[in-house]
């Protein structure tokens, strides 16, 4: 799967002042800690960029590149931040994101055309997020015909399927994956990609991990192409190169509704059978899934 | 060839909770149906009414409500006997006079009221601290000490405070009333960690009950889905049986409180509600409604 590190993000106390004062330090050594922790992408999230929106997102691109040589995929609800930043981008980027909103169509899809880029679509529209399996198809198929009368190709298209927190609509996470299996069938050739680590807002903290991880390895079996993630987990980069196969495998059990002997597992692999069941919708979510 | 209706039928079973103890215990729960689909199952414990018993005085209490007991509201011992004359299944003592807002009585002395009601009334006891989380602790610890083995219901246990309350439940042989505001997840939450410290059969759930035309159909889709994910998909932290102490906040709506008939009404059908939703006890105030609910109970109507 490929890996876009997230942590060059607006909403970080640390990172949203660096941007603001144009300090390049903790930025630049959060890219350089993400290339060596293997990502593929580096995901710039700058937000709204209300201030001076031309500047901040040819600084902030400007300031990544200095330090990494991976490609970007840049993060903005701001058109005009983002013109800036991919104007400059040296690898091709990814435009983070479109999606079904008039706004999206008018000014964010059209960028993508002019500097050949990836672009990510969400299943997002002027009404918000759809609720379930069939409304999101029916978003993403109008969302797509519009990026393909732009002149957008299939296969620069990743999908969004918008990932809920599971403390919030266990429901929606079970929404999300149905909708991933249904991808390939549904629009042949496109990619597809989720931000990961919305899934655990709101869990307890310590406890995010296992869940990112697990949802992770659930997606992947239904061919998911790419994903926005901590890559500081090393567990989680583990699991991506194919490491803790017995992980893997026993996830793949739950999903498959196979018996599973508890009793005969560590620790680690009874969290990711509790939280396989939850992320299923087997088992209600509370914030103690790991203690019942 | 006769019909036979198909019936569905379901792997989980609530778990049975007695309070009190004796000749006049009540058992609550047990069920493996939904709420009222006695066809599809056994429900064994039909759901009991417990009439609310203030040991304030009846204090901010609507005057129609106060009426069936005006001459008694100073004298919980005398009010708590009127309530089992009326027809209660068993008592809810609320102690709202330990509000350190408000009459901020010690623990000594509600402990001691707790103990001459058991000693005084023949009925299983139910006993509601203020809600204050902190006084809450000292004062039903002292109820939990002073009445030992009596197994009362005692609560309400919320996520700041359940550990010192469940605590003293679990030494001095009584049940824990687990209180969650009005969520699903949160109350799945304290109940896996009370079930470190009591097992399911001396646990009570709380979800909160609002009142009619104040979000009761929060509380409702809370108890339906409790029940569901208890009964249905068989999950144990779930297999809890339900209280919905429900007159307090029906009483003191502005229509309860501007019409003594629409009052009686505004309770009955948020009783009548959740108890289509799968409450075990529901707490009322109006004895009207105590009758009411019970026909509607045993199939009268």
């Amino acid at each position: 799967m490929i890996l876009i590190g997230e942590n060059i993000h607006i909403i970080s106390k640390v990172i949203g002042e660096a941007i603001r004062n144009r300090d390049a330090g903790p930025i630049q050594s959060l890219a350089k800690a993400q290339t060596e922790a293997g990502a593929d992408y580096l995901d710039l999230n700058l937000g709204p960029a209300r201030k001076d929106p031309e500047q901040a997102g040819g600084w902030l691109v400007e300031t990544v590149q200095e330090v990494t040589d991976l490609p970007i995929s840049l993060d903005t609800m701001n058109h005009v931040a983002m013109e800036a930043g991919l104007k400059i981008c040296q690898k091709r980027p990814i435009l983070n994101s479109a999606s079904g909103k008039a706004d999206s169509k008018a000014y964010m899809m059209p960028l993508a055309v002019k500097y050949n880029t990836s672009v990510i679509i969400s299943v997002l529209t002027d009404q918000g997020c759809p609720p379930d399996v069939d409304s999101r198809v029916e978003s993403i198929m109008d969302t797509i015909a519009c990026a393909g009368g732009l002149g957008i190709k299939t296969e620069d298209i990743w999908v969004d399927p918008i990932i809920l927190p599971v403390s919030a609509d266990q429901k929606q996470v079970r929404e999300a994956l149905e909708f991933i299996k249904i991808l390939p069938d549904l629009l042949p050739g496109v990619k597809s990609l989720i931000g990961l680590s919305n899934l655990s807002n709101g869990a307890p903290t310590p406890l995010r991990g296992v869940l990112n991880r697990t949802y992770m390895i659930m997606m992947e079996k239904y061919g998911l192409y790419s994903a926005i993630v901590d890559v500081l987990d090393p567990e989680l980069m583990e699991l991506n190169r194919g490491g803790l196969p017995e992980v893997r495998e026993l996830i793949h059990k739950v999903m498959d509704g196979a018996h599973i002997d508890m009793a005969a597992l560590s620790e680690r692999e009874c969290n990711y059978v509790k939280t396989a069941r939850v992320l299923l919708g087997e088992s209600l979510y509370s914030h103690a899934w790991l203690e019942s | 060839m006769q019909y036979k209706a198909p019936l569905e039928t379901y792997t989980g079973r609530i778990k049975e909770v007695i309070i009190g103890r004796g000749a006049i215990a009540v058992k609550i729960g047990g069920e493996n149906i939904l709420p009222l689909h006695y066809f599809e199952g056994t429900a064994v414990n039909r759901t009991v009414i417990a009439l609310e018993v203030d040991d304030n005085s009846a204090a901010g209490w609507a005057g129609w409500v106060v009426e069936p007991f005006k001459d008694v509201v100073s004298d919980p011992i005398k009010w708590a006997r009127r309530c089992m004359e009326l027809g209660a299944d068993l008592i809810c003592l609320h102690m709202e006079s330990t509000d350190p807002q408000g009459a901020n009585r010690p623990a000594e002395e509600a402990a001691a009221l707790v103990k001459e009601m058991l000693s005084k009334v023949d009925a299983p006891l139910i006993v509601y601290g203020c809600g204050d989380e902190k006084k809450d602790v000292e004062v039903l610890t002292r109820v939990a000490e002073a009445c030992k083995g009596e197994n009362l219901l005692l609560g309400p246990a919320v996520k700041e405070n359940y550990e010192a309350i469940a605590r003293a439940v679990s030494e001095n042989g009584h049940c824990i009333i687990a209180q969650t505001p009005i969520d699903i997840n949160l109350e799945k939450e304290l109940n896996v960690k009370l079930l470190k410290q009591l097992p399911p059969q001396r646990i009570v759930i709380d979800p909160l009950s609002s009142a009619l035309g104040y979000g009761m159909e929060y509380s409702f889709t809370i108890m339906e889905r409790t029940k569901q994910i208890g009964v249905i998909h068989g999950d144990m932290a779930m297999q809890i049986p339900i209280i919905a102490d429900l007159g307090g906040e029906c009483w003191k709506t502005h229509y309860a409180k501007a019409n003594g008939e629409q009052g009686i009404l505004w309770e009955g059908i948020t009783a009548m509600s959740l108890l289509l939703a799968g409450a075990n006890i529901l707490v009322l105030r109006h004895p009207d409604n105590c009758r009411m609910v019970k026909e509607a109970i045993e199939g009268k109507f």
